[in-house]
């Protein structure tokens, strides 16, 4: 009945009204932005991509029946090097009569592991110091603004080359070393500039109100707020780290032999560009995609994790 | 939770709850790159002070950058106060560092003017209220849980959104969270800034009454802040104006909106609108000229000369004390406080051109 | 008087993701030369939305003019070509803004903003606008205008800024200017000034003025004829005067019974409107304010007609709220007769210079 609804309605303190949202089954937060993050169709798409990516590249040694890119099968076999796609090697031989297949995958792995491992690297440090910086201000953030600017200021790639002559064994965690090395200032301006923001943020001051440390207030709540910039960035940091492993492969100072990489591929088939153009083509789209890939995604996060889009 | 019976009978032998001396808060204004220089001062609290009865309220009237706000501020302490004293119970706010600090925040907390900008939008309701209390161990997590359901329903929610987000709810169910987890550690004291003047019309009304019928029941005192002369009317006995950083005039309730010796206070009186029409067609209004002058350039003498209808010589060079002019407790910075009445009838209205 | 613009059944939508927004639901007004229209209404009640497409200055989409007609003199505005209108906007019909910041070209000075229209509109040379520009700044009450002339927008106060905001909108003379709370971001003195200003601009240059905003107490002064909004729809419409003294619809009883009043005695509890604000995506059936409404019958679930209550005075209830029955049976839902409200509590007299008799 009506009436007797209106009348529970109505009783002086009554505001157990039901907002829409209210209205709807509860979500977690993880379910909300997950739901944001679904209605982004191309995002999904390049998530998805990211996956098979991701899979195949863990899944390697299963796929082509190889544990490594040099083991027996993939013995130099010049009879039919530079082949094209031939049977039993779907996207032919190189120029030793390698399978060309496994050594994409090989080589992915190699390239997605310097991008992610860059990124999580970069992604720590630059939260360390970001947060400092923007949450102290004064005299810390000046010190590591003017570091990072001193970072921002140099030619990164001739530095590059030659540190990675240098410093760099050719090794995976050395080339992610180096190129965190020289991501972290960018991103440790947007966290900084998040939490510079935050901070001042009127949720914050009345945490501060109640009696919350420091810690507290920067790891619970201006943290989350700002994960979703941070988290963007991080991916952006993964397709800059594969480029850059690719340039410094490509010109020969990135991961050595017989580690090969997208990038080493590239730097491999210059000299059958006219011969065999697949061998430059493969990597070179793989790299493309996969960068692409994870702007797109990042693109589809910086919607879903925004904290005041309240659309649904 | 019930009225602690202690905590009454302290306020009636010492009368005065909280009690502001001669507060001062100036923000620097610095210039230069590596090395700053203190180039000059935003005085946004220029020397104020006032008191505050045990469970009364004290209407805290100014426009914006009258420095009404950062009293508020320097209250909770999320500015420590340039120079001055804020005496509460036997402890001086403005000294009070560490625990102590914190200790106090126990029983001071504050309302904020936007529900949605003062929740952690990554919070649920559930951990916002109960935040306090884990902060500051006044219960047990078991105990915690059930306190979060009994507050919830005491500011008029439903128990069973406790784990929903703010955006969920609607403006004024926001500010109800948010006085929830103001009174979740029992405070004796709460500053509430501007706590309706971001809400719909039709729901402040709601709002003014919880905190009022909280007042009674919690015995809590209240700071109330705001820009709307009608609601602080309406809340709070006993009312104070301010205008760039100090009290132009603080008295009783009935005398201040009846018989303002202010001339500031009897121009926002007579500026503020009336849903009358006939009250509103026979009044005389009081409009200012010029603009509020700048915070960093104070006037000198009295700073409300520059825009003042009776404003003489001597209001340029010597600054009006606060004083009592009644004898009832009104206090007014006024040289000319026995001219406001008669201007309060006239009403005066400053030349325009013509169009 | 002569009818200036003439509203017929306006329905403005939004097209959202999950359906559409129903802004405006079928807004039906007039407005006569030289005459002060008030809208009053809280956000989302459609008042700001109906200004916007007057002018035609909502982003199509999302939004849509689903119906209605917008006759202005003689142009029906709803389907003019954008050439046409152009001319109307700024020459005919001139808006202002609550936010005077987002409306001023911060690159540009004030100078340039003000003589644009005149040279546009007016076919003044550039002398004669300059002079001309002189005169408006000085006319709203900016001192020193040749000099102020050559500011930006960022030197001016809120005040200022939305003074200058009325120059221009007045400069072209137009016969109607739309303000869209264009106090809501002021301070009250200043608020003063500015309702001041737009009464004046009636009385010396016969400019109708339409005023929308969320505060009775704004429209109370200035205003000749008030509509008040909820949810798309206009609950009641009448002269300033019958508003105020005989409301007719419950939302604007509660609106005046929950706000305190400065020309009133203080009271212990205001009245309260239980509830939120409707949500414009998901409306209910009948009439908006029912889940809301102490005199909420069976038949509020179909739409109220407007009714003829007194002389030019409509509202849309099924309920008669003067009569004594139906307001003892609203009583038991928390409803305070209103003049019980303004007269039954004992307390301090009204403040000074405010004689209610």
């Amino acid at each position: 009945m009506a009436t007797v609804q209106s009348d529970q309605l109505l009783t002086q303190f009554q505001p157990n009204e039901i907002t829409p949202e209210l209205a709807r089954k509860r979500r977690s937060q993880f379910r909300i932005i997950f739901d944001r993050f679904t209605r982004n169709k191309v995002a999904v798409a390049g998530f998805v991509v990211l996956a098979v990516l991701l899979v195949a590249a863990v899944f390697a040694p299963i796929i082509t029946g190889q544990t490594s890119t040099y083991d027996p099968p993939n013995d130099p076999n010049l009879s039919i090097a530079l082949s094209g796609p031939i049977p039993g090697h779907p996207l032919g031989t190189d120029d030793l009569g390698r399978d060309e297949l496994a050594r994409m995958l090989f080589g992915g792995r190699v390239s997605l592991a310097v991008g992610i491992l860059t990124a999580l690297l970069t992604i720590l440090i630059a939260v360390t110091v970001g947060s400092l910086a923007g949450y102290y201000g004064g005299w810390v953030d000046m010190v590591m603004m003017r570091v990072t600017d001193a970072f921002l200021s140099v030619p990164l790639l001739v530095v590059l080359f030659v540190l990675a002559r240098t410093f760099s064994d050719g090794s995976v965690p050395s080339i992610v070393i180096l190129i965190a090395a020289f991501e972290w200032p960018s991103v440790a301006r947007v966290v900084r500039g998040e939490f510079l923001g935050l901070k001042e943020r009127e949720f914050l001051l009345a945490a501060r109100t109640l009696g919350a440390n420091d810690l507290r207030l920067m790891v619970r709540h201006i943290l989350p707020n700002a994960a979703g910039p941070i988290i963007v960035a991080a991916t952006l940091v993964v397709g800059d780290a594969i480029i850059t492993e690719s340039v410094l492969s490509f010109f020969s100072f990135g991961v050595r032999p017989p580690t090969s990489s997208w990038g080493s591929m590239l730097n491999n088939s210059r000299d059958f560009i006219s011969s065999d153009p697949l061998l430059l083509y493969l990597p070179g789209i793989a790299i493309l995609i996969t960068v692409l890939c994870f702007n797109l995604m990042g693109d589809g996060l910086r919607d879903a994790l925004d904290p005041y889009m309240t659309e649904r | 939770m019930t009225l602690p019976a202690a905590t009454t009978a302290r306020a009636s032998a010492t009368g005065a709850h909280l009690s502001i001396e001669d507060l001062v808060m100036h923000f620097p204004i610095t210039q230069g790159i590596f090395i700053q220089r203190q180039i000059g001062a935003v005085r946004a609290v220029d020397g104020v002070s006032l008191s505050v009865k045990h469970g009364e309220t004290l209407g805290l009237v100014g426009e914006s950058g009258s420095g009404k706000s950062t009293i508020g501020r320097c209250l909770v302490r999320l500015y420590k106060p340039t120079s001055g004293h804020m005496y509460f119970g036997d402890q001086d706010l403005a000294e009070a560092e560490g625990q102590q600090l914190r200790m106090v925040r126990r029983r001071i907390q504050m309302v904020f003017q936007d529900p949605y900008a003062s929740l952690n939008p990554r919070f649920t309701v559930g951990s916002l209220i109960s935040e306090p209390m884990a902060i500051q161990r006044t219960a047990s997590r078991a105990e915690i849980h059930t306190k979060t359901e009994e507050l919830l329903e005491r500011v008029g929610l439903n128990r069973r959104f406790i784990d929903r987000y703010p955006h969920e709810f609607s403006g004024g169910q926001r500010q109800r969270i948010a006085i929830a987890r103001a009174i979740s550690i029992e405070p004796e004291f709460i500053v509430a800034d501007e706590p309706v003047s971001a809400l719909d019309v039709s729901i402040r009304a709601q709002i003014i009454n919880l905190m009022q019928r909280l007042q009674e029941q919690m015995g809590l005192t209240y700071l109330f802040i705001s820009h709307d002369l009608s609601v602080v009317r309406h809340v709070a006995p006993r009312v104070a104006v301010m205008y760039l950083g100090k009290i132009m005039e603080i008295a009783d309730r009935g005398d201040i909106y009846n018989e303002p010796l202010h001339p500031y206070t009897a121009a926002l009186l007579s500026a503020v609108p009336v849903p009358n029409p006939r009250v509103e067609k026979q009044r005389k209004r009081i409009i200012l000229k010029g603009d509020l002058p700048s915070p960093i350039n104070i006037p000198s003498g009295c700073r409300f000369h520059t825009r003042c209808p009776l404003a003489q010589e001597i209001c340029r060079q010597v600054e009006p004390p606060l004083e009592d002019k009644t004898g009832r407790s009104h206090f007014a910075a006024c040289h000319f406080s026995d001219q406001v009445g008669p201007l309060t009838r006239t009403g005066s209205v400053q030349g325009l051109g013509t169009i | 008087m002569a009818r200036l613009l003439e509203v017929k059944d306006l329905k403005v939508q939004f097209k959202t993701r999950e359906g559409p927004v129903h802004a405006v639901d079928g807004v039906t007004f007039h407005l006569d030369a030289g005459e002060t229209l008030g809208i009053v209404g809280e956000s989302g009640s459609g008042k700001s939305v109906t200004s916007l497409s007057i002018l035609r200055l909502l982003p199509m989409p999302p939004a849509q003019l689903v119906n209605g007609t917008i006759i202005y003199q003689d142009k029906d505005l709803a389907d003019l070509p954008e050439s046409e209108m152009r001319a109307v906007r700024g020459r005919e019909i001139a808006m202002i803004f609550q936010d005077p910041m987002t409306s001023l070209n911060p690159v540009l000075n004030i100078e340039s903003q003000l003589i644009e229209p005149l040279q546009l509109h007016l076919n003044m040379s550039k002398n004669e606008a300059r002079q001309r520009a002189i005169e408006l700044l000085e006319a709203v009450g900016i001192p020193d205008a040749p000099r102020r002339l050559r500011a930006y927008p960022h030197q001016f106060s809120g005040g200022m800024r939305q003074r200058v905001m009325i120059a221009i909108a007045i400069a072209a003379n137009p016969k109607l200017l739309i303000a869209d709370e264009p106090t809501t971001a002021l301070d009250v003195t200043v608020q003063a000034q500015i309702l001041e200003l737009i009464a004046r601009l009636r009385r010396d240059l016969g400019t109708a003025v339409i005023l929308i905003t969320h505060d009775l107490g704004v429209v109370a002064g200035v205003t000749d004829r008030i509509i008040v909004m909820y949810a798309g729809k206009i609950a009641e419409e009448a002269s300033t005067d019958e508003l105020f003294a005989n409301p007719r619809h419950p939302y604007t009883l509660g609106l005046l019974a929950s706000i305190p009043h400065l020309d009133e005695a203080v009271t212990e509890d205001l009245q309260t409107i239980p509830g939120s604000p409707p949500d414009q995506l998901h409306p209910i059936a009948g009439c908006p304010f029912q889940p809301r409404c102490p005199f909420v019958l069976e038949k509020c679930k179909t739409y109220p007609p407007y009714m003829a209550v007194g002389p030019n005075h409509r509202a849309a209830c099924w309920v008669d709220v003067t009569d004594p029955a139906e307001q003892e049976r609203a009583s038991k839902r928390g409803f305070i007769p209103f003049r019980q409200i303004r007269h039954g509590f004992a307390g301090e007299s009204s403040p000074a210079g405010m004689s209610n008799a």
